[in-house]
């Protein structure tokens, strides 16, 4: 282990003395290397994104995959620094990883999304409010409730996905005081046919909008939707186009467009806030609720997205404080 | 404890168990020809790949069908050469299948789709879903036998028509004279080897039948890896079947009772990491019961003579 990884390090110092003999180049370069797998239309995508916003303004860049193999983390965050300036570590799985691997690479600056770490001069975390998003769904899906009941799907029960949870359930009473919320988890974000099979026992116990967070295993949540003619919601990225009848709207959490600005800002003035954690609020804009586009059929209707912007602004200001479990 | 235990949880039980049902009749296959298949969780991906491919393009389900019957009968195919025909190690070939059929799916999914990862569309045919109003009336049975699509009823004749052919014709005989006592079966003027190609092929159209119900009968979507080991369970039914297709049956409705009861158990405040646990907990004390079952059967045997 140890030699590998003294090998890599010479690799790497060997291709960083090549790129220094190479042309200067003004822009830096950016690897975002993900916990899971590209495709999962929401969290993943969602930080590949912003790597293509960033390389439509002349950033190299190159996304490496890890497909949920923890095996593969360390490695493929040493691999990733060697060639490029700006490592972006996606998935709070990555935390373990980037406390060994980060201080053996300081020339590297390292953003991590989706978990907390200070403390370490070369990693900038970036963590999300998605308990605010959350509570605007959460809202948004007991006033379409016409059982007084509605469902959550969450892919693990742990502290991310049970922040989405207790902002679902906080903006839910906020909109009906009496509605009941069920949550169940699946622990598997690779498996449509489970989250179909947890989203039918949800409608079954009468929810009619389930909201998923489940990664792959929530596509299964639409497809249960679809059969039952009931609601779904999606979440990370606004997924209304992948079922726009059921799917009323997605919670958003702009992952790309957060890389994207702390990139841009490091390009710009070269502040590199690292050892620090940016908590993307509502207030950043990069929390947000979306509801696909004009093409596509709305259940939402404007007087509710009229309250659901007003909610947003007293999130902004303070008048409503959402419940975390971070 | 009421509202667990209803007429959905049954439907489930049903839902969940189809795909493993049909992957466990291609694992038996191959098992009475004395080759241990491991690679069926990859055939079957394939064959949910190549089902969604079909369907889409030629619109419609038979398309579907027919696109996995042929990506199950090819990898068969490829798996029969190599253990069969050039003596590879059947778990090497069986891995090497999973690893390749991973791969093939994703790299495909990028190159005919342009996708990543997920692919559904509106324009990929489902397979039929017969409701029957009139049966529906009969309480637990209508419900459980009406709305379902087409492979489950089919799956359920195969498990009728695979016992009555392994059990009750020459041919079944042949195949596993081919696994038991292949020098018999020689002298008999049959070739085993030639059971054993049978048996591949067989087990190829069994995958791409349990494919194209995961992804045209289950669902309507193709995403990465999407057998999610079920091909393992089918593995561990037929083991624990010990080859029978009704057992095997039965093995893979208990498997699909233990997950469907696991997901509603949370509703009673079990935390959802044991109830997950909860069908391969079973896996494990499956074999257990088997291993010790085989045992006391020997002894027996060894007591009698």
């Amino acid at each position: 282990m140890k030699k590998t990884m003294s090998l890599l390090l010479a690799f790497s110092l060997a291709l960083a003395l090549m790129s220094f003999a190479g042309a200067e180049e003004a822009l830096p370069s950016v690897a975002v290397v993900v916990a899971g797998g590209l495709g999962d239309r929401s969290f993943y995508d969602s930080a590949s994104g912003g790597l293509e916003l960033l390389k439509a303004e002349g950033v190299k860049g190159t996304v490496i995959e890890c497909k949920n193999d923890a095996s593969l983390f360390e490695q493929s965050l040493i691999a990733a620094a060697e060639s490029f300036d700006f490592v972006v570590a996606v998935g709070w799985e990555f935390w373990e990883p980037l406390e060994t691997v980060a201080p053996e690479l300081p020339d590297t600056k390292f953003i991590f999304v989706d978990n907390e770490l200070t403390g370490i001069d070369n990693i900038y975390a970036i963590t999300y409010a998605e308990n605010e998003g959350s509570f605007l769904v959460g809202y948004i899906a007991a006033k379409l409730s016409e059982t007084g009941v509605i469902g959550a799907v969450g892919g693990e029960d742990n502290t991310t996905i049970n922040n989405f949870m207790v902002g679902y359930k906080q903006g839910a009473a906020y909109a009906n005081p009496d509605i009941r919320v069920e949550i169940s988890y699946t622990a598997d974000y690779e498996d449509p046919a489970k989250g179909k099979e947890h989203a039918l026992a949800l409608y079954d116990k009468g929810a009619d909008v389930i909201f998923q967070v489940a990664g792959k295993t929530g596509e299964g949540v639409f497809e249960a939707a679809k059969e039952k003619g009931k609601y779904a919601i999606g979440v990370d990225s606004d997924q209304k186009y992948i079922a726009p009848d059921v799917i009323v709207c997605s919670m958003i959490k702009e992952v790309g467009l957060s890389v994207y600005d702390a990139v841009t800002r490091y390009v710009e003035d070269g502040s590199f806030p690292g050892g620090t954690v940016w908590n993307a609020n509502m207030k950043s804009g990069l929390i947000s609720v979306g509801f696909g586009d004009e093409t596509m059929p709305q259940q939402v209707s404007q007087a509710l997205i009229a309250e659901v912007k007003a909610l947003t602004e007293m999130i902004v200001s303070g008048e409503i404080v959402v419940e975390t479990t971070r | 404890m009421s509202d667990i235990f209803t007429i959905a949880l049954l439907q489930n039980t049903l839902r969940t168990a189809t795909p493993i049902i049909l992957a466990g009749l291609g694992v038996l296959m191959t098992d009475h020809v004395g080759i241990m298949n491991i690679g069926m969780d990859g055939m079957m991906l394939t064959g949910a790949f190549f089902a969604v491919v079909g369907s889409f393009y030629l619109g419609s389900w038979l398309g579907g069908i027919a696109a996995a019957l042929l990506a199950g009968v090819l990898l068969g195919l490829f798996f029969g050469v190599f253990v069969i025909k050039l003596g590879s190690d059947e778990f090497i070939i069986g891995v090497a299948l999973n690893i390749f059929a991973g791969g093939l799916t994703v790299y495909l999914l990028r190159t005919i789709f342009g996708v990543k990862g997920a692919f559904s569309d509106p324009a990929i045919v489902p397979l039929p879903r017969f409701v029957w109003p009139w049966l529906e009336g009969i309480p637990v049975i209508g419900p459980l036998l009406s709305g379902n699509t087409l492979l489950v009823y089919v799956s359920w004749a195969l498990v009728l028509v695979c016992w009555l052919v392994i059990y009750r014709t020459p041919l079944g005989f042949w195949l596993r004279a081919a696994g038991e006592h292949p020098l018999s079966l020689r002298s008999a003027g049959i070739s085993p080897e030639r059971m054993k190609y049978l048996a591949s092929l067989l087990c190829g159209v069994f995958a791409g039948l349990a494919g194209a119900h995961l992804s045209l009968g289950y669902l309507t979507m193709f995403t990465e890896n999407m057998s999610a080991a079920r091909g393992f369970i089918a593995v561990a039914c037929v083991i624990f079947g010990a080859g029978s297709p009704p057992r095997v049956f039965l093995a893979a409705l208990l498997f699909g009772f233990i997950d469907a009861l696991g997901l509603r158990l949370q509703s009673a405040n079990v935390n959802s990491n044991l109830t997950a646990m909860a069908p391969y907990l079973v896996t494990v004390v499956m074999m257990a019961v088997l291993v010790v079952r085989t045992e006391a059967r020997k002894k027996r045997q060894i007591q009698t003579r």
